[in-house]
């Protein structure tokens, strides 16, 4: 039996290696009472049984708002310098992870955007493994445990089970030894969703639910806030914005957070607009979430987080034309 | 040619070299690459770059020109935005930033052998006047090649002395028409009145082993691919340079999504056989 029971009382040392190796952060609550993956200054901090925090850990690794590029008259364009610290990234929920798997695929692609491989490179990944609420159905569609982590960390009777998933887990692993002893925990029971399986498979076939009433009904309620983008742990759209110093003559080129669902989005120069009305948004977004775009193609971006469902301030939930086409299907 | 790694984000500094203004809102500008890219800078007709102005931003541009090979690059810009109106105002000499070539192009050797239809509407004639010349430096490899170019007025009509050069070759064809003429056509051409579809009727641009290259406002496709299959022309030989606001250019940022298809990486030259079906592409 291996090694790699690590009981409760053994956390904060565990802790302690960890912050000795960057930046550490994890699920904490603000003081305003929002869970959020923050700096983690003592283990007691930590909110283990956390259900999920309201931004995403994309942020890690795409700032909301960040330089691309500065213009000069004297230096000409140049692509920041700004330094990428190591960072510790506690806690991650399977869905958290294949979400970080996902925005991999896109970022580390053919071409590999030099922002984001820097920081990925620079970040540590220790999952932890959770138990479903009402919002979220992962399922299998947050494919096993492993993907994307360094080491995993399942909750089992007083403490957790360890896995190192990559050498640099492994080497954890190893600075961890001395508090590891012997564990003998029952394998964890598969978790199956029927949600998950029903959401591949109307993606396998390209469905589209064009005749569904939904998509007017949801158009019609939609606020185009926004939330169910920020919160989404794959949604990466950004804009490119321009901003010009008050010399007139030297600027900042920033990358911003977008919205597929903003009127924006589909503009073109003159004012022409390919997305006008809400209900080609909603089209858009579906599009991009189950169907994929570009080298994304077929693959299905949702990793049954939950937070879209919980922070829509009018309850839209885009599972409804799924669970719809299910009823149907049903005599 | 294909990208280097940091052109994803980094502008390639250029000169502007010349500044030649088409009509009241459209000028040409001639650039060449600075530091060695030029000789480096290839590109296909049909492809486009991303043109930085310094303090100004970024915007997707057509390349208008002939692919020389030169360093050189052509592009038509009209003045539109906030970053398009900062452009205007640079003078020859001025600096601007270049990433790219990007995007797909026309495939020209795809077409040997066949006669080749350009419908170009308005600023629409910029790619296409890249492909035409492209067309016309290996004439020998196509069949009949026919440009038709609709604007919107005659002070509209772009490239007037070339069109007038054109107009005089005789292994080309060359069909102008305007919405409405309350003037005279300039110089040395002959003009029609009338919409694009209305003159594709008249003539007979002979269907049989065909390609059509389309570039123009949407409404412009909606109606001509339709008179293009009507005379004969099958989905997959019809050429569609479609119009996103590219951000990023390399397909991440998802502004330019036609269906599953990105306009920036997968385009922005698509058969209309692939678009049709999917909502929203014209």
């Amino acid at each position: 039996m291996a090694r790699n029971f690590l009981g409760h009382e053994s956390l904060a040392p565990f802790v302690e290696i960890l912050a000795g190796r960057g930046e550490l952060h994890g699920p904490v609550l603000t003081d305003d009472g929002v869970m959020t993956f923050g700096p983690v200054r003592a283990a007691a901090e930590l909110q283990l049984g956390y259900r999920r925090t309201l931004i995403p850990p994309k942020k890690f690794l795409l700032h909301p708002c960040e330089p691309i590029l500065t213009y000069a008259p004297d230096t000409g364009y140049r692509l920041p310098d700004s330094p990428v610290p190591e960072i510790i990234l506690f806690g991650l929920h399977p869905c958290d992870l294949q979400g970080i798997a996902y925005l991999d695929r896109v970022f580390l692609g053919d071409i590999p955007d030099p922002l984001y491989r820097a920081r990925r490179s620079a970040l540590t990944l220790v999952g932890l493994s959770c138990e479903p609420d009402e919002f979220c159905f992962c399922g299998d569609l947050a494919e096993g445990e492993s993907s994307a982590c360094d080491l995993f960390m399942r909750q089992v009777a007083g403490g957790f089970e360890l896995e190192g998933m990559t050498p640099q887990g492994t080497a954890l692993l190893e600075m961890v030894a001395p508090y590891l002893t012997e564990g003998d925990s029952p394998p964890p029971p598969s978790r199956t969703c029927a949600l998950a399986d029903t959401i591949r498979q109307a993606a396998a076939r390209g469905e589209r639910f064009g005749e569904s009433p939904l998509w007017g009904e949801f158009a019609g309620r939609c606020l185009s806030c926004g939330a169910c983008s920020l919160c989404c742990p794959t949604c990466y759209c950004f804009d490119i914005r321009e901003n010009g110093s008050l010399d007139g003559e030297s600027a900042t080129r920033l990358r911003e957070w977008d919205n597929c669902l903003f009127r924006a989005h589909g503009e073109v120069a003159g004012g022409g607009n390919f997305r006008k009305s809400r209900v080609e948004r909603f089209h858009y977004r579906y599009q991009h979430k189950y169907l994929g775009f570009g080298p994304t193609r077929g693959v299905v971006s949702c990793v049954g987080c939950g937070r879209c469902r919980e922070v829509c301030p009018v309850g839209i939930d885009l599972l409804e034309l799924f669970k719809e086409g299910d009823d149907d299907a049903q005599p | 040619m294909t990208l280097s790694r940091d052109q994803s984000l980094l502008p390639v500094p250029a000169r502007v070299r010349g500044v030649r203004e088409l009509s009241a809102d459209t000028t040409l500008y001639l650039l060449s690459m600075e530091g060695g890219e030029g000789e480096r800078f290839d590109f296909t007709p049909g492809q486009f770059v991303q043109l930085s102005v310094p303090a100004g931003g970024e915007a997707p541009v057509s390349l208008a020109g002939p692919p020389r090979g030169d360093g050189c690059l052509e592009l038509c810009v009209r003045r539109v935005g906030h970053v398009t109106g900062m452009l205007h105002r640079i003078l020859p000499g001025g600096r601007v930033g270049v990433r790219g070539p990007l995007g797909n192009g026309f495939p020209l050797n795809e077409w040997t052998g066949r006669n080749i239809l350009l419908i170009a509407g308005g600023l629409g004639i910029a790619p296409l006047r890249s492909l035409l010349y492209a067309l016309l430096m290996r004439r020998g490899e196509f069949g009949e090649i026919t440009l038709m170019y609709g604007a919107r007025e005659p002070a509209a009509i772009l490239f007037k002395e070339e069109l007038a050069d054109l107009s005089s070759r005789r292994d080309m064809h060359l069909f102008l028409t305007v919405d409405f003429a309350t003037e005279e056509a300039p110089g040395g051409l002959t003009c029609n009145t009338g919409l694009l579809p209305t003159l594709l009727r008249g003539v007979n641009f002979g269907t049989a082993d065909t390609v059509a290259a389309l570039c123009g406002p949407p409404p412009l496709y909606r109606c001509v691919v339709a008179e293009l299959q009507g005379a004969g022309i099958p989905a997959e030989r019809i050429y569609l340079s479609l119009e996103r606001r590219m951000k990023c250019g390399v397909g991440l940022c998802c502004h330019c999504a036609v269906g599953d298809l990105f306009c920036c990486s997968d385009g922005p030259v698509f058969r209309y056989s692939d678009l049709q079906g999917v909502s929203g592409a014209l």
